[in-house]
C-alpha cells in the first residue's frame, strides 16, 4: 500500500514537472506546447552529452544540461513562437508539433536511436532506499519528487512575490495592457518559455538517470498534457492535484484493474474532463470562450 | 618479302589475342534486405544491417562468392509493416534471388505474403523466427535468429528447475503487450505447471510504460522466486530494474538480446541471468577478435552487437556458395535447405538446416550472469543443446 | 475568381460551371489525358507514388472540409483512417468480403465515430477541441490495438483484394486508376460542397460561429455534419488503404499520420480543395525527393542520417510554411497567377471590380 503510494508520487512528480511546462507556455503564448515531451528528451540528451564531455563531474554536467534546456526554450520562443504572434492559435500549436519533429530528428541525427544511460558517465549510482512502511524506492525516484517540489515552490515564490514574476502574470493575462504599461513582454514570454523548457529538461535529466534515455520518451509528454488540462490549462496550482489524480488512476489500474488500460487512462481522464468540465479543476472559465 | 610480313602479322595477331580482353564486371548475386535500421526498434535490428554490410564488404573485397560479388539492397522499414510491404514488393518485382527480414514481427506477414506469391526465398536474420521456419518448414522461409518461440521457454524453465534444488519455486512471467510475447509466456506458464512449479499468471506490460514499478510490485506481491521475461529488451530490463529498485531479492532470467552484455556490466547484479544463443564477446574467442577488428570504424554499434547479424550473414554465405552460379530463387531455396554452417564459436554448434527444418537441427543456449567476486560476466554451465523436432 | 477580364457569363449554366475559361478547360483536358495515359509510359514505382498521392488526397480533402472550411481543428484524423481499415479487417475476419457491404459498413462506422468525436465540438473550440480529438485518436488506436492482439496472435490482418462480379481489383495499374478515380470523385464533391449552402454555412461557422448563429445557421447541426462528412470519407479512404496494401496493422496509424494530413492541408493551403490536393501530392512525394537529393549529394550516406534528414526536412518545411506562407502552395500559386494577369502592372488598380 505504501509502495503504491510511493510509486504514485514518483509518477505524479514526473507529470507535474511536464504539466508545469504546459501551463507556463499556455499562460504566455496561449498555445499548447505539444513539443514538451521532446524538450524532456532533449534535456536528457543534454545531460548525456555533458556527462560524456565532463565524465565524473556531476556538479558540472547537471547544471550545464539544465542551463542548455533553458537556453533552448529562449531560442524556441525567439525563432518559432514570436513570428507566430498574429497567427491563429491552431497554426501556433502546429508550429510546436513541427518543433517536436525537428528536435526529434536532430536528436536521432546526432545520437542515433540507441538507448543511453547518462548515469554511467556521471559516476553516480541509483541505489534503492527503503522508506518507512515497507516501501522501497530508488535514489532518483526521491530526486524526482524533490525536484518537482522545489520547482513548484520556486515558481510560486517567483510568480507571486518577485517583480518579474508579477510582470509575467500580467503579460500573460492582458498582453496589450502590459506592453502599454512598459513591460517588455517579449522578454517575459521568452523567460516563460525558458522556464517551461527548464522544467521539461529537469524532468528529462532525472528520468534518464532513473530509468533510461531514448528518443521515444516524448510519449511521456503526451500523457502529461492530460494532467495540464485536468488541472486547468492556465492554473499552475491545478497541476499538482491533477498530476496526483492522473498518476493515481494509472498506477491503481495497473495494480488492481486492467494493466493494459493504464496506457490509455490519461487520455480517458482527459476526455472525461473535457466533457464535464473543460476548463479543468482550477482553470478560469473565460478561457474557454477566449479561444 | 611477303612471308616474313605474314609471319610478323600472325605474330602480332597472336600476341593481341593473348592479351586479356577488357574486364567485364561479373554479375552480382542480388539480395534485398528490409530492416528496422532507424526508428523505435532499431536497437535490436540495425546491428544486423551493419553486420551484413561489414561481412559482405569483406567477401566482395576478397573476390566474392564463386567469382561473383554480392549486391545487397537495404531498405529501412523503421519497424512499420507498410514500409516493409513496400520494400518486399520492390524486391519481388526486381531481379532479387532472396529477401532478408531483420525487423519486428508485425512486418512479417506482409513480407511473407509477398515472398509466397512470387516464390522468393525469405531469410529472417534478426527477428524472432516465425512458425514457418520450424518443422514442418515452409519451402521458402528460413531463419537464422538465435532465439525461438517455445524452445527458449523450455530452456529457461529447465534452468530454473535445475537451480531450485528440489524446492518448489514460484515463477512469475513478464510479457510485453505484443501477441508474440504474451503467447510465449502463457506457454511458459503452462510449461512451468507441468514441470511441477508454481506459476503466477503472466504480467503484461505496455511497451511505453512510464514506470515499471507497479508491474514489478504485482510480481513481488505474488511472491515470485523466479521471474522469466521474453520480450523486446526494453520491457525485459525495465521490469528487472523496477524489481531491483523495490528490493526484490529473487532471480530473474530474460532472453539476452544484443544489449545484454553491456547491461550486465552496468547493473552488476548477480541475480540477473541472460539466456542467449550467441556467445558473449567477453569470452574473447578468435572469431570475436576477428569481428572486432573487421568492423572498426564501419558501424555505429559496438562489435559485440554484431553476433546475430554476423551468424546470419554466414548462413547466407554458405547458401550462396552451395548454390553456385547461376543461382536462381529455386536453387537458392534448395541450397539453403541443405546448409551446414560452422559458426566458429559464435553459437554453441553448427547451424544445420534440412528440407523439413529451416531453423536448425540442434539449437544451443548459454546462460550468463554477473559474478561479483570475479567482477566479470560468467556463464552458468556450458552450452546446452536442444534437438529441434 | 480573378478571371482577368474578357469573360462574361451569359447563362446560368455558365455561372455554375466549375471550369469556365478556355485556359482552364484546356489545362483540365491535358491533366485528364496525362492521368489516363500515365501507366503507358511511367514505371510501376511512379504509378505507386501517384496512387499513394491520390489516396492521401482523399484524406486531405476530407480533413480540409472539417478544418479548412468548417474551422473545427481535428488532430484525430488517423483514428478515422484506422476505423475504416479495421472495420474492413473485422469484416474479413468474419468472412464478409463483399465490397459494397464493406463500404457501407465502413461508412456507418465512420459516421458514428464522427458523431462521437463531433459532439464535444459543440461545447469546445480551438485548442480544447484539438485536445479532445487527440485523446479520441489514442482511444481509437487502443481499441484497434486490442482488437489486433485478440485476433489470435496475429500481428496484423491480411486483407484479400476486393472482388466484384468476377473482377478482382489488384495490381499497380488497376489500383492507380481506382484511386485516381476516387480522388477525382471526392474532389468534385468537395468543390461542390464549398459552393453549396452547407459549404457557406461551414465557412460562416469557421469565421465566427456566434455571428453565424445569429444569422440563423444551425451551428450544432452543421458542426456535426462537418465531422460526419469528414469521418465518413476518411473511413472509406481507410478501406481503400486496407484493400490496396492488403495488410492492416495498428502501427500504420500513429499520431504522425494525423500530423502528415494536417501538414498536407497547411502546406497546400487551408480552406481550398486545390490546396488539399497539392498538399497531399507534396507531402507524399517529399520523402522520395529527399531520398533523391541525398542520393545525388552524398551517395554512401548511412541510413541513420537519411531517416532523420527526411523527418527533419518535413518538420522544417511545415514550420516554414506556417510562419512565412500561411496560405500555402495555393497562396504561392495565386501570387504567380496574379503576376501574369497583372503584367506589366505590378498591382491591381484600386477601382478594380474583381
Amino acid at each position: 500500500m505504501v509502495q503504491t503510494l510511493a510509486t504514485t508520487l514518483v509518477v505524479a512528480s514526473l507529470y507535474a514537472l511536464l504539466g508545469a511546462g504546459y501551463v507556463l507556455v499556455y499562460r504566455a503564448s496561449r498555445v499548447l506546447n505539444l513539443a514538451q515531451g521532446d524538450l524532456l528528451t532533449l534535456g536528457g540528451y543534454f545531460l548525456f552529452a555533458a556527462a560524456a564531455a565532463f565524465p565524473g563531474a556531476p556538479a558540472v554536467s547537471l547544471p550545464l544540461a539544465a542551463a542548455l534546456s533553458a537556453l533552448t526554450g529562449v531560442l524556441v520562443y525567439l525563432v518559432l513562437m514570436r513570428p507566430m504572434a498574429g497567427h491563429p492559435v491552431f497554426a501556433a500549436v502546429l508550429v510546436t508539433v513541427t518543433l517536436g519533429i525537428l528536435l526529434r530528428a536532430a536528436i536521432v541525427f546526432v545520437f542515433t536511436d540507441r538507448t543511453r544511460h547518462p548515469l554511467q558517465n556521471l559516476a553516480l549510482t541509483n541505489p534503492p532506499r527503503p522508506l518507512p512502511g515497507g516501501a522501497v524506492v530508488s535514489t532518483f525516484d526521491l530526486v524526482m519528487i524533490a525536484t518537482a517540489t522545489l520547482l513548484f515552490v520556486a515558481l510560486f515564490l517567483f510568480l507571486r512575490l518577485s517583480p518579474l514574476g508579477i510582470q509575467m502574470r500580467a503579460a500573460g493575462e492582458r498582453s496589450l495592457l502590459a506592453s502599454q504599461r512598459g513591460i517588455n513582454f517579449h522578454g517575459v514570454f521568452a523567460l516563460a518559455w525558458a522556464l517551461a523548457a527548464f522544467a521539461g529538461g529537469l524532468a528529462g535529466i532525472v528520468y534518464s538517470s532513473n530509468v533510461r534515455l531514448e528518443p521515444s520518451l516524448d510519449v511521456l509528454g503526451l500523457r502529461a498534457f492530460a494532467v495540464a488540462l485536468v488541472g486547468g490549462l492556465d492554473s499552475l496550482a491545478g497541476v499538482i492535484p491533477a498530476a496526483i489524480l492522473v498518476a493515481a488512476i494509472e498506477v491503481l489500474s495497473i495494480r488492481y484493474g486492467n494493466p493494459l488500460l493504464s496506457d490509455v487512462s490519461p487520455f480517458l481522464c482527459l476526455l472525461v474532463m473535457l466533457l464535464i468540465r473543460p476548463w479543468g479543476l482550477f482553470g478560469t472559465k473565460e478561457e474557454l470562450e477566449r479561444v | 618479302m611477303r612471308r616474313p610480313v605474314l609471319i610478323a602479322a600472325l605474330g602480332v595477331l597472336t600476341l593481341a589475342g593473348a592479351l586479356p580482353a577488357p574486364a567485364q564486371a561479373p554479375e552480382p548475386y542480388r539480395i534485398g534486405m528490409t530492416a528496422a535500421i532507424t526508428g523505435r526498434f532499431s536497437a535490436g535490428y540495425a546491428p544486423t544491417y551493419e553486420a551484413y554490410r561489414a561481412y559482405f564488404k569483406r567477401v566482395n573485397d576478397a573476390g566474392g562468392i564463386n567469382g561473383h560479388p554480392i549486391e545487397i539492397t537495404y531498405e529501412d522499414d523503421r519497424g512499420e509493416p507498410q514500409r516493409a510491404a513496400a520494400a518486399a514488393k520492390k524486391f519481388t518485382e526486381g531481379p532479387f534471388i532472396l529477401m532478408i527480414n531483420a525487423s519486428i514481427s508485425p512486418t512479417y506477414k506482409p513480407v511473407m505474403t509477398e515472398a509466397e506469391t512470387v516464390k522468393v526465398p525469405l531469410l529472417f536474420g534478426g527477428g524472432v523466427c516465425p512458425r514457418e521456419a520450424f518443422p514442418p518448414a515452409h519451402p521458402l522461409i528460413f531463419c537464422s535468429t538465435s532465439y525461438g518461440s517455445k524452445w527458449d521457454s523450455r530452456m529457461a524453465l529447465n534452468f530454473i528447475k535445475s537451480q531450485s534444488a528440489g524446492r518448489k519455486v514460484k515463477v512469475g512471467f513478464a510479457a510485453q503487450d505484443i501477441p508474440l510475447s504474451r503467447i510465449e509466456l502463457e506457454f511458459a506458464e503452462q510449461l512451468a505447471k507441468e514441470l511441477g512449479m508454481d506459476a503466477i499468471p503472466v504480467v503484461v506490460v505496455p511497451g511505453a510504460a512510464s514506470d515499471f514499478t507497479p508491474f514489478a510490485q504485482n510480481l513481488k506481491d505474488a511472491g515470485a522466486d523466479w521471474v522469466f521475461s521474453w520480450a523486446p529488451w526494453g520491457v525485459e530490463i525495465g521490469v528487472f530494474e523496477a524489481l531491483h529498485r523495490i528490493g526484490w531479492k529473487g532471480n530473474y532470467i530474460l532472453y539476452g538480446h544484443q544489449q545484454a552484455q553491456d547491461e550486465l556490466t552496468r547493473l552488476k547484479t548477480p541475480n540477473l541471468h541472460a539466456l542467449t544463443g550467441n556467445a558473449m564477446f567477453t569470452e574473447n574467442l578468435p572469431i570475436h577478435a576477428e569481428i572486432t577488428s573487421l568492423v572498426k570504424g564501419q558501424t555505429n554499434h559496438p562489435p559485440h552487437y554484431m553476433a546475430e547479424g554476423w551468424t546470419s550473414a554466414m548462413v547466407l554465405d554458405a547458401g550462396l556458395r552451395k548454390c553456385g552460379w547461376p543461382c536462381s530463387r529455386e536453387k537458392l531455396a534448395q541450397a539453403l535447405a541443405a546448409v551446414n554452417v560452422d559458426t566458429k564459436g559464435l553459437r554453441g554448434g553448427p547451424i544445420e538446416m534440412t528440407a523439413e527444418n529451416h531453423y536448425r537441427r540442434e539449437t544451443y543456449y548459454k546462460i550468463y550472469r554477473w559474478d561479483t567476486d570475479k567482477s566479470a560476466i560468467v556463464s552458468v554451465g556450458g552450452w546446452q543443446k536442444l534437438d529441434i523436432k | 475568381m480573378g478571371l482577368g477580364g474578357g469573360y462574361f457569363k451569359t447563362s446560368h449554366a455558365a455561372d455554375l460551371s466549375l471550369v469556365d475559361t478556355h485556359l482552364r478547360k484546356t489545362a483540365l483536358a491535358i491533366l485528364v489525358i496525362v492521368l489516363l495515359t500515365l501507366p503507358r509510359f511511367a514505371s510501376g514505382f511512379v504509378l505507386d507514388l501517384a496512387s499513394q498521392a491520390a489516396l492521401a488526397a482523399v484524406g486531405a480533402l476530407a480533413l480540409n472540409v472539417l478544418t479548412g472550411l468548417a474551422g473545427q481543428i481535428s488532430l484525430g484524423h488517423a483514428g478515422f483512417l484506422a476505423a475504416g481499415a479495421f472495420t474492413t479487417a473485422a469484416l474479413v475476419e468474419r468472412g464478409v468480403v463483399s465490397p459494397p457491404v464493406t463500404l457501407a459498413a465502413t461508412a456507418i462506422v465512420g459516421g458514428v465515430l464522427g458523431l462521437a468525436v463531433g459532439i464535444p465540438s459543440l461545447r469546445l473550440r480551438g485548442l480544447y477541441l484539438a485536445l479532445g480529438t487527440l485523446a479520441m485518436h489514442h482511444v481509437v488506436l487502443y481499441v484497434a490495438g486490442e482488437m489486433q492482439a485478440r485476433a489470435g496472435g496475429n500481428t496484423g490482418f491480411t486483407i484479400p483484394p476486393p472482388r466484384l462480379a468476377g473482377f478482382v481489383l489488384k495490381g499497380t495499374v488497376a489500383w492507380y486508376y481506382a484511386l485516381v478515380a476516387a480522388a477525382a470523385v471526392v474532389l468534385l464533391l468537395s468543390v461542390n460542397l464549398q459552393r453549396s449552402r452547407a459549404g457557406r454555412a461551414f465557412m460562416a461557422i469557421r469565421d465566427r460561429d456566434l455571428a453565424a448563429a445569429s444569422v440563423g445557421i444551425d451551428v450544432a447541426r452543421y458542426k456535426l455534419a462537418a465531422f460526419v462528412w469528414s469521418s465518413v470519407i476518411t473511413a472509406l479512404a481507410g478501406t481503400l488503404f486496407a484493400w490496396q496494401r492488403g495488410f492492416v496493422s495498428v502501427e500504420a496509424f500513429g499520431f504522425f499520420v494525423a500530423v502528415e494530413y494536417i501538414a498536407m492541408i497547411i502546406i497546400g493551403g487551408m480552406g481550398t480543395a486545390l490546396g488539399a490536393v497539392l498538399g497531399a501530392a507534396f507531402v507524399t512525394l517529399l520523402p522520395y525527393g529527399i531520398d533523391a537529393a541525398v542520393a545525388t549529394l552524398s551517395p554512401g550516406a548511412a541510413e541513420y542520417y537519411v531517416f532523420p534528414a527526411k523527418f527533419g526536412a518535413f518538420g522544417l518545411l511545415m514550420a516554414l510554411f506556417l510562419i512565412f506562407e500561411p496560405l500555402g502552395l495555393v497562396g504561392i500559386w495565386r501570387r504567380v497567377r496574379n503576376w501574369f494577369f497583372l503584367w506589366p502592372f505590378r498591382h491591381r488598380p484600386l477601382r478594380a471590380s474583381s
